[in-house]
């Protein structure tokens, strides 16, 4: 009698996240680095709810562990996990199937939806900004909705990224044609809340010769992934890859300012939401996060070094959403090409935010006190500026300890002489 | 244009100790890892040489003396190709480093502790954090062990039973019941233990509850979950509060003393400028020339190529990951995809006993080396000459065969250091 080898076929079935809780040996280091767990015991921890929990899930049954709900899907499980389980992956997949019972609340739908959100508020910026720094109001939406009246809100801006590009910008300069093209997906942070992002963005691929295509684009989806709307996330997964698979077919590059928005383009369509058709692989591939790809450029000696010194000395925090990209951390060697940048990175898992969760009422002082570390040591450092990748740990960071947030593409802006 | 001279694929104690003392003699490493090595799985302690010949019941009280015995029984073992000069170093580099990073271990080549284990065996090992060799069974000082009533991976009653069986020392089991938060709802894991220590008030309830019983006692063992990052703290305070010496005994992983070991290596390796991805798996790597000319870093939606000038293999053996055994009997080296010595008939690769002191044959599978730690093929010629292995990846290093794995560790990492640093 033979017996067929099953090996390779087995193995790949293994990484699949819903599988890959038969690589856990239950040695408890992912719950023993959960930010979540190591704060609060309403977490049981990842390695309870991930693959202990997903040996008795059946796919077509319903999810029936409500302490789920408080993993906030920052990722630190899988990436400390020494057998390549997928913890957070099947532990985002499971929340969805909590939902289907429990039905998605009004406030994740809003929290999901910034990009809606924006487009209402940005045209009333002013009012808008009035109305969400109102503390009557905030307490009234605190008690109907369940967001936080505390939680850190970011200023909406009432020029968008998109109308000032397509309008005082493409009137004042016109697309460049030079020979390299990248394409820009900006996301929604820098569309309503922080142009200034996607303004150094663009002018520091531009001085360093390249024409920039900011392509048709919607929200990544992540927002809505995170609070179980998967159908609407796929949606918006769908429509992006739709407008970018061109460029990435011709070997244009993609680069996004928002570390969640490319690890959506390269990762969570694929193994969370299982879009795994050409299309989807082809963008992945061809998606850079832009310290990755400014980095990659330097190393190749095509990146410009005229930098101007910058005397300063800077608390980095490296976002979650970003170590899972599984490339280290570009940002940190970029910086310190800039003569004079000394970068202090700052030695803290999480902030605590992870995306939406950190605004949530019963959330919020989790989220701080997984963040608590990290405010201590921004705030030791003295540093009145402290630099960070994702936009919702800036604002979180920036609510905690008063710094000023940037982004690492701000502080190349300003050391090339580049104001936006 | 590479921003590293070396890159040291695993961050186990091999590879860990290996990038740390690179980086501090002005390379620039990079560290890549699958996940937290076997670190959080380990006692912590560096085990060197503790039971020869490999039957014997007594333990190895010096295994600076008893080295030449172990090599004459396994010949193959690579401890005969670092030589007890690197052996030496290592264990010396070692103490330095984790002592210079806010760990007290204790110890040297000549001697070795004698500590209750968390089964309540003797568990005889080379150097050791100060909390753990104050378990020294040798003096005789009778024991209180405490436990708690709603931790199931840590059992007094067993420990104290096996070594008063042993009349190794007079012990006696203390189970308390104390505020642990997720108690009854989870399994209690010594995390949640560790942090617990570190609160005040958590202290004081333990000290209220033990007090009255350790009288009669000339020391307090407790599970080694006294604390994280304020494990001397949490110690100083517990002795002052009980007024006895405190001493810690290994338990289930995760493994508190092999995190602070974890995160006393990484805090040495960053500060000394080294640079670490921690999720970064490399997944192949290319000979050419008698040279490795470049590895590939999967990234989560590509591979990345790395070029440098050294490349160290840690990664480990079967139970680490740098080798995989596949069903139809081959075992596989999973970067490069080197060459191998194993048995392919499955049969051979286990003992008929689970604990046979000899360890298990397919333990020792792994890759063959020349005395530069090169990788070699069947004819004993080096493969590349900017590849090295160290560690548990080792043809011949069944590690409870004697119990060498963690001297090995450090011994193959100080003789790759002097290769690739030209220092002798």
């Amino acid at each position: 009698m033979s017996i067929e080898t099953l090996d390779d076929v087995t193995l790949s079935i293994w990484h699949q996240v819903q599988n890959s809780a038969d690589l856990c040996v239950k040695c408890n280091i992912c719950t023993s680095h959960c930010p979540v767990s190591n704060v609060t015991p309403k977490f049981p921890g990842p390695k309870f709810v991930g693959p202990q929990a997903q040996r008795f899930r059946n796919p077509k049954e319903i999810s029936v562990d409500d302490s789920l709900d408080y993993c906030s899907g920052c990722g630190v499980c899988t990436m400390v996990c020494p057998h390549e389980v997928k913890v957070m992956e099947m532990n985002a997949k499971a929340r969805y199937k909590l939902y289907q019972r429990r039905g998605i609340p009004l406030r994740n739908r809003l929290l999901g939806r910034s990009e809606l959100m924006g487009k209402l508020a940005s045209p009333v910026a002013p009012i808008a900004n009035f109305m969400a720094h109102l503390k009557p109001l905030r307490i009234l939406a605190e008690a109907v909705m369940g967001v936080h009246r505390d939680a850190p809100l970011p200023p909406f801006s009432f020029e968008t990224f998109r109308g000032w590009y397509k309008g005082v910008y493409q009137k004042a300069n016109g697309r460049k044609k030079t020979g390299k093209q990248v394409v820009y997906f900006h996301g929604c942070s820098t569309a309503y809340f922080e142009p200034h992002v996607g303004k150094a963005a663009l002018a520091v691929l531009e001085h360093n010769g390249f024409e920039v295509i900011i392509p048709e684009q919607v929200c990544c989806g992540l927002p809505m992934l995170s609070n179980a709307e998967f159908e609407a996330a796929c949606h918006n997964a769908q429509k992006n890859v739709n407008s970018l698979v061109k460029y990435a077919r011709q070997g244009i590059p993609i680069v996004g300012t928002s570390t969640s928005c490319t690890l959506s383009l390269k990762s969570d369509y694929r193994h969370i939401l299982d879009l795994n058709t050409e299309p989807f692989e082809l963008v992945a591939q061809q998606t850079y996060d832009i310290c990755e790809f400014l980095l990659d450029l330097a190393d190749a000696g095509q990146l410009k070094t005229d930098f101007k010194p910058v005397e300063a000395t800077l608390p980095y925090h490296s976002p979650c959403q970003l170590k899972a990209h599984n490339m280290g951390l570009p940002a940190i060697d970029l910086m310190e090409m800039i003569p004079g940048v000394k970068i202090q990175h700052v030695q803290a898992d999480c902030c605590g935010i992870a995306g939406t969760y950190g605004y949530k009422k019963e959330k919020y002082q989790i989220g701080l006190d997984v963040g608590k570390r990290l405010f201590d040591q921004v705030k030791a450092s003295g540093s009145k500026v402290a630099v960070c990748d994702s936009e919702t740990c800036r604002w979180q960071i920036a609510h905690a300890t008063g710094a000023k947030m940037i982004h690492p593409v701000e502080l190349l802006a300003q050391a090339y002489g580049l104001t936006p | 244009m590479s921003r590293y001279d070396v890159v040291v694929i695993g961050a186990g104690l091999a590879g860990l100790t290996t990038a740390c003392q690179l980086a501090q003699n002005n390379q620039k490493v990079l560290v890549t890892a699958t996940g937290i090595g076997a670190l959080l799985l380990a006692s912590g302690c560096i085990d060197v040489l503790g039971f020869q010949p490999a039957d014997s019941m007594e333990p190895v009280k010096n295994p600076a003396s008893k080295l030449d015995d172990f090599l004459a029984e396994r010949p193959n073992h690579p401890y005969g190709l670092v030589g007890r000069a690197n052996l030496e170093a290592g264990l010396n580099n070692f103490l330095k480093l984790v002592n210079q990073h806010g760990l007290d271990y204790k110890g040297d080549f000549n001697h070795n502790w004698l500590l209750p284990s968390a089964a309540g065996a003797v568990h005889p090992t080379c150097l050791a954090p100060a909390s753990l060799a104050k378990g020294e069974l040798s003096t005789g000082e009778s024991m209180l062990i405490v436990g708690f009533s709603q931790m199931r991976d840590f059992y007094p009653t067993l420990i104290s039973q096996n070594l008063n069986e042993q009349d190794l020392v007079k012990a006696e089991p203390c189970l308390i019941d104390v505020t642990i938060p997720r108690a009854g709802k989870v399994d209690v894991v010594p995390t949640e233990v560790g942090h617990a220590f570190e609160r005040a008030e958590f202290r004081r309830e333990v000290i209220k509850a033990v007090k009255s019983k350790s009288k009669g006692y000339q020391r307090i063992g407790f599970p080694a979950m006294l604390g994280l990052r304020q494990h001397r703290e949490v110690v100083a305070d517990l002795e002052k509060g009980l007024d006895k010496p405190v001493f810690e005994i290994s338990a289930l992983p995760p493994s508190i003393p092999g995190r602070r070991l974890y995160e006393a290596l990484k805090e040495a390796f960053l500060q000394a400028g080294g640079k670490l991805i921690l999720s970064g798996k490399i997944v192949a790597g290319t000979i050419e020339g008698g040279r490795v000319t470049q590895v590939q870093l999967e990234t989560i939606s590509r591979l990345k190529p790395i070029q440098v000038q050294h490349y160290v293999l840690a990664t480990g053996g079967l139970f680490g990951g740098g080798l995989m055994a596949h069903q139809d009997g081959r075992v596989t080296e999973q970067v490069f995809g080197l060459p191998i010595t194993a048995e392919t008939n499955r049969h051979k690769w286990f003992n008929p006993h689970f604990v046979s002191p000899q360890g298990q044959p397919v333990f020792n599978y792994g890759v063959k080396v020349n005395e530069r730690l090169n990788p070699v093929n069947g004819s004993a010629v080096p493969l590349a000459e900017n590849l090295y292995a160290v560690g548990a990846i080792l043809a011949e290093s069944e590690w409870a065969h004697g119990r060498t794995g963690d001297g090995l560790a450090v011994a193959t990492a100080a003789a790759v250091v002097k290769q690739i640093t030209g220092n002798k």
